[in-house]
């Protein structure tokens, strides 16, 4: 049992308001060759100082950095120890300081936690985070062994150097307490897939039926290649800043009202049994009748206490009730379909054991009550893993600010990439978004962030 | 002197943009610290799981994989023989395993329930189809063994 002290539980709070001004992307692709990690860094932030209508020049950002911050996975992806070091050198910050953030998939998030508390501490005032993955200097097979190289080395990796078979042991225990339809689990990787097709930066985008998700090959049973996330290589940039210098650079930053973090075991295998950490928006009632014979554990292998637990602080840090009411847009980790479900419970979008009906009611869609992933997701568009919680935020972003059209829409853009705008092109702009969230999830669950961007 | 080297070519994978492969070939060296005596004990078919001996500690759990401290306390664990039989709490079939897998596939990974461990460990399942609650008997590959967790497998019991 985890018993909490008085400490363990304690809302974060931010000393000045932390602002999020400007984003910048890169495509993504399973190979790049064209570029190196520092072109694609220097891409991305280029974009989001030079095509963001900041009111400050280059040259000037350049003057007001004073921190900065890298997000990569790992450094045996990349093959370069202190790749940060080199980037941000061909970037041109030298000599200013800057730390490189690891925690799994959750790298992104995390990165963006440390750059906001640098904010928000009055240690610096305008902090770029710039994020990157490369993804193809291995066979798919050799990525898989790194990427499982997260997982336990010692009791863990030896079985299956496949962190989705690892999922798919949770997936699997899931299914046997909740019982969700396979069709509900392929009707999020279709949402995910279509929504890419409208992204000029996705990997891989596609209109799928159910029927051909659920026809697909297992890679591990239950999870077919159509539901698992990609491996991509590309870069994010999102700039955070106080707000005197947000406003000097731009007159729409958004504010960072909360970004939160938590941890579970990295072998699932550890996680011991627990009362049920409650959100806002629960209450003991809301699981009286939970636990039966089958159901009788929590955390267990149905829950990440992880996203539960960013969830619960983040929330009460930017005083959110409840979710599916007080955000209008929701970037989820959707690395598997099954985790997404398992997600939406730990952050409270239905009580545990009822994740399937956030997508079974539409809430999740586009004319739902809560878009979620118009991004296109991990399993759509990308997931160059030290770039992915920044993607998200920097999507996010662009949303809150009504420039997703700008992003998305514009010929020039698919041109840019080598790609031609759809014929079929709708636009996923949500109208009027006040306040919006992001998870960023490490596997299975060790490390998960909560994000909440409002209009200040 | 002239400085010759050693002939050796990195293969040109593509020339432009270009793209080389660059060769890795060596050895890492694991040390399992405190954890070996679980992996010898493999060795001898037993399974070995550890316990606090801290008198004070609340918890006082029985931990496999286990742990040279206690999480809860810090204090120094001992090591007690784990049963051997339990039943599988979930299951997944390996059939697209990264590079260095040494089993064939397709191969169910289980996690498996143990009277009186408060953890569910992760290995295979040697023989049969999983099924969630399907009880299951440890066995030790001790003829030419890995010296890794592959050491330990079940079969239906």
């Amino acid at each position: 049992m985890i018993k909490f002290g008085p400490g363990n539980l304690r809302i974060p709070r931010f000393e000045k308001p932390v602002y999020v001004v400007a984003g910048g992307l890169t495509d993504y692709r399973k190979r790049y060759p064209e570029k190196n990690s520092s072109q694609l860094c220097t891409e991305a932030l280029r974009m989001a100082v030079e095509e963001n209508d900041l009111k400050v020049s280059p040259e000037e950002f350049r003057r007001m950095v004073n921190w900065v911050v890298y997000s990569q996975f790992a450094d045996h992806f990349g093959d370069q120890l202190l790749a940060a070091s080199k980037i941000h050198d061909y970037i041109g910050f030298d000599p200013l300081g800057n730390i490189e953030v690891k925690t799994g998939g959750a790298t992104g998030g995390s990165s963006v936690l440390a750059a906001a508390q640098a904010v928000a501490s009055g240690y610096a005032t305008c902090v770029p985070v710039v994020g990157w993955e490369r993804m193809d200097e291995v066979p798919t097979k050799v990525g898989n062994a790194y990427i499982a190289s997260a997982a336990c080395k010692d009791f863990e990796s030896e079985l299956g150097w496949m962190y989705a078979a690892y999922y798919a042991l949770m997936a699997q225990r899931y299914q046997h307490e909740n019982k969700v339809p396979r069709e509900t689990l392929a009707k999020i990787a279709c949402k995910n897939y279509e929504h890419a097709c409208y992204s000029p930066y996705s990997q891989n985008p596609g209109h799928y039926t159910v029927e051909q998700v659920l026809e697909n090959d297992m890679v591990a049973d239950p999870l077919s290649f159509l539901e698992c996330c990609v491996m991509s290589v590309g870069a994010a940039v999102l700039i955070l800043a106080d707000e005197e210098t947000a406003y000097r650079m731009t007159d729409n930053p958004m504010k960072l009202t909360a970004i939160c973090g938590g941890t579970h075991t990295l072998r699932t295998a550890d996680r011991r049994n627990m009362p049920i950490l409650l959100l806002p928006n629960e209450t003991e009632d809301t699981y009286k009748d939970y636990f039966t014979e089958e159901r009788s554990e929590w955390p267990g292998f149905s829950s990440f206490l992880a996203a539960r637990m960013a969830a619960y602080l983040a929330y009460n840090m930017a005083g959110v009730a409840d979710p599916i009411e007080d955000f209008d847009l929701l970037e989820t980790h959707d690395a598997f379909t099954i985790s997404d479900v398992q997600t939406y419970e730990d952050i409270g979008l239905r009580p545990y054991g009822r994740g399937r009906e956030f997508i079974d009611s539409g809430d999740a869609y586009m004319d739902g009550r809560l878009p979620t992933n118009p991004s296109g997701g991990l399993i759509g568009t990308m997931h160059a893993v030290g770039a992915t919680g920044i993607f998200q935020l920097v999507e996010v972003l662009w949303q809150m600010q009504n420039k997703w059209d700008h992003f998305h829409a514009e010929p020039e853009r698919w041109a840019r990439y080598g790609k031609t705008k759809p014929e079929d092109f709708r636009s996923l702009q949500v109208p009027n978004v006040k306040r919006a969230c992001a998870i960023s999830h490490a596997g299975t669950g060790s490390h998960v962030t909560c994000s909440i961007m409002e209009k200040p | 002197m002239a400085i010759e080297l050693d002939g050796t070519t990195a293969e040109v994978l593509n020339r432009d943009p270009l793209v080389i492969k660059n060769l890795k070939n060596w050895h890492h060296i694991h040390s399992y610290g405190g954890w070996g005596q679980f992996f010898t004990a493999l060795l001898d078919k037993k399974l070995m799981a550890t316990r606090c001996t801290n008198p004070e500690c609340e918890e006082k759990r029985l931990w496999l994989p286990p742990r040279c401290e206690c999480p809860d306390c810090w204090h120094e664990m001992e090591w007690v023989e784990a049963p051997q039989v339990g039943t599988i709490l979930t299951h997944s079939t390996v059939l697209y395993p990264g590079a260095p897998f040494r089993a064939t596939i397709p191969c169910p990974l289980i996690s498996v329930e143990l009277e009186g461990v408060c953890t569910k460990l992760m290995s295979y399942l040697k023989e049969g189809k999983p099924e969630i609650g399907m009880p299951v008997k440890a066995v030790f590959n001790t003829e030419k063994p890995t010296n890794t967790i592959l050491d330990l497998a079940w079969v239906p019991a």
